[in-house]
């Protein structure tokens, strides 16, 4: 009888991507995600069309502009910032609820059993799983947004790569709020219950980053202070956003780094906490 | 490593405890098992005596609440201790969206075979089980006959040394079961060690060597199947017996029941089965038939589990 062959990690998670991608693609989640991005490339197509540009380029010479435009570099720049913030948004509530139905699928009796009594550790199981669904959102994420930066490089002929940093900005956001999906999904294997959680995540996290004009208003000192938890708890889904957009304006006060850390630091002990829970069940 | 046993379980425990009440359910108890490398092994019991909770502790589904268990000398609990082993779960659930041969290449990927030996081994499987032509079909078309034969391919494919079977044949058709049980009696001789799971009595006293009785989460018996069927006594058929000598041998202790055309002796003892005769004889009845009586496993089967119902 032949020798029981050998396990090669790299390859194990391999095949669990792989998997997740061949679910994604069977439950019309990766073609969904892909079309409504590609109805989105087809809107923004369709509106530079007819000649936004030029329009704005007119409007840019009237004399009573409210906001103080130097030149057509800066309002593209601008308008660049703001396209990204709307892909930001766009991307992430997409993957949201394009991915909260790949954990618990895998949870179902009778098939985590089996995934068990293969050779490989609960982590790796879950983190295959989890790095799948990244990629699947970082391919989307990708398509989506290097479309459009050709679509107003050409239109515009002004090549904005900082543009491309909405790549990186919405996958990081989209692994952290998919930490959450994870957790939600071994304690409660729970799909919907885990695009709540994540979206209203968000929300809050848009109105806890309102932290300096809330704090004026409450009078209380404990009170200040548990917002301040609250905010630096949550991850800083709006305050990434704006400092991307900060950032594809060239200001020079936008803070990346500390949405980025507390983000990071919150997506890890969520998705340690969903690991040690995995471990600890029984299935 | 090397051990004798493909399985060791020793003091196994496994206990539910209900999140808000804390009530606690033993679904496992004290259970010390071994299983003898290379045999074809039967572990039976009514619903809800433990067998799969004693199958998913084993493959480290089920973290135990005490006790060891080690698959080859190795803990279980070690994802290395797993990597001989094929394991067809009860009530599985196969990726639909995977077809026939995709859902083996994954399966086979995960327990580490290489691209180009999946390729080649895939096909080779469809084959045994008998699924050749059906490679390319979605799963979700495939019968329950289908797919417990798919399950069966998906638990040979690495080569393992021991396969865990929960209840193999269970919703399977006539066809189906000789099918599989085909595959199984193909591994003879090959030192795979097999694993069944079952409430199928019959399926167990005609597969295995050795059997495990589970009650209520313990383990109710052990032993070779051929020594628990070992013969049970003698039954003497007889015709034309006077009535005073069958109330003789029924003042003995044997048991005497009417038949077609004469009466049924029992009797324990070999003696007892010749003095039984003799005493016929000397009568002047005749002797129609001398057989040796042997337990079937469904006796065994209920003597241990419901030891009433068998009195």
């Amino acid at each position: 009888m032949r020798a029981v062959p050998e396990i090669s990690l790299p390859k194990v998670v391999l095949a669990l991507i792989s998997d997740t991608f061949q679910e994604a693609r069977a439950r019309w989640l990766f073609w969904g995600l892909f079309g409504l991005s590609t109805l989105l490339i087809a809107i923004f197509l369709f509106v530079l069309r007819i000649d936004l540009v030029q329009g704005a380029v007119s409007f840019m010479g009237i004399e009573s502009t409210s906001r103080p435009l130097n030149d057509i570099q800066r309002f593209v720049n601008v308008s660049y910032a703001w396209v990204s913030i709307v892909l930001y948004i766009w991307g992430t509530f997409l993957a949201i609820f394009a991915s909260a139905g790949l954990i618990p699928s895998v949870l179902e009796a009778g098939r985590i059993s089996l995934l068990l009594s293969k050779p490989l550790t609960r982590t790796t199981l879950l983190m295959g799983r989890y790095l799948g669904n990244i990629l699947i959102v970082a391919l989307n994420h990708s398509y989506l947004i290097c479309s459009i930066w050709l679509i107003l490089g050409i239109k515009t002929r002004i090549w904005e790569p900082r543009f491309l940093l909405a790549v990186p900005i919405s996958v990081f956001i989209f692994a952290v709020l998919l930490c959450v999906v994870v957790l939600i999904g071994v304690v409660f294997e729970s799909a919907a219950l885990s695009v709540m959680v994540s979206v209203a995540l968000m929300l809050i996290s848009t109105i806890l980053a309102q932290r300096q004009i809330v704090i004026r208003l409450l009078d209380s000192e404990w009170s200040r202070q548990l917002w301040l938890t609250f905010y630096w708890i949550v991850p800083k889904v709006f305050d990434l956003g704006a400092a991307m957009r900060q950032i594809v304006e060239y200001d020079r006060q936008a803070n990346w780094l500390t949405p980025v850390w507390s983000s990071a630091v919150f997506g890890i002990i969520v998705l340690s906490g969903a690991i040690y829970i995995f471990q600890k069940r029984d299935f | 490593m090397t051990t004798d046993y493909a399985i060791e379980a020793a003091s196994l425990e496994k206990i539910y405890r209900s999140r808000f009440r804390g009530r606690e359910i033993k679904a496992v108890s004290n259970l010390t098992l071994r299983v003898p490398a290379g045999v074809k092994f039967g572990l039976l019991g009514a619903n809800g005596a433990g067998k799969t909770t004693f199958v998913k502790m084993l493959l480290a589904a089920v973290n135990a609440t005490s006790g060891s268990a080690a698959l080859f000398g190795r803990d279980s609990r070690d994802p290395e201790a797993r990597r001989p082993v094929g394991y067809l779960p009860e009530n599985h659930r196969f990726p639909t969206y995977l077809t026939g041969f995709s859902m083996l290449d994954f399966y086979a990927a995960l327990s580490g075979l290489e691209s180009r030996e999946r390729k080649r081994r895939i096909p080779e499987l469809l084959d045994l089980v008998g699924l050749h032509g059906w490679s390319d079909v979605r799963i979700k078309k495939y019968s329950k006959g289908m797919l417990q034969r798919l399950g069966l391919a998906q638990a040979l494919i690495h080569r393992p040394k021991l396969l865990i079977l929960d209840e193999p044949t269970d919703g399977v058709d006539p066809v189906g079961r000789r099918h599989i049980r085909e595959v199984l009696n193909g591994l003879m001789g090959t030192g795979v060690t097999i694993f069944i799971n079952s409430h199928l009595l019959g399926e167990v006293e005609s597969f295995c060597d050795y059997v495990a009785i589970l009650k209520k989460g313990e383990l109710a018996l052990e032993g070779k199947i051929a020594l628990l069927l070992a013969k049970r006594g003698y039954r003497v058929v007889t015709s034309t017996v006077p009535e005073r000598v069958l109330d003789e041998i029924r003042s003995e202790g044997a048991s005497v029941e009417p038949v077609d055309r004469g009466f049924e002796i029992s009797v324990v003892s070999r003696d007892e089965a010749n003095s039984t005769i003799d005493k016929i004889r000397a009568a002047g009845g005749f002797i129609e038939s001398v057989s040796a009586s042997t337990n079937s496993l469904e006796d065994v089967f209920i003597r241990t589990t419901e030891p009433e119902m068998a009195a």
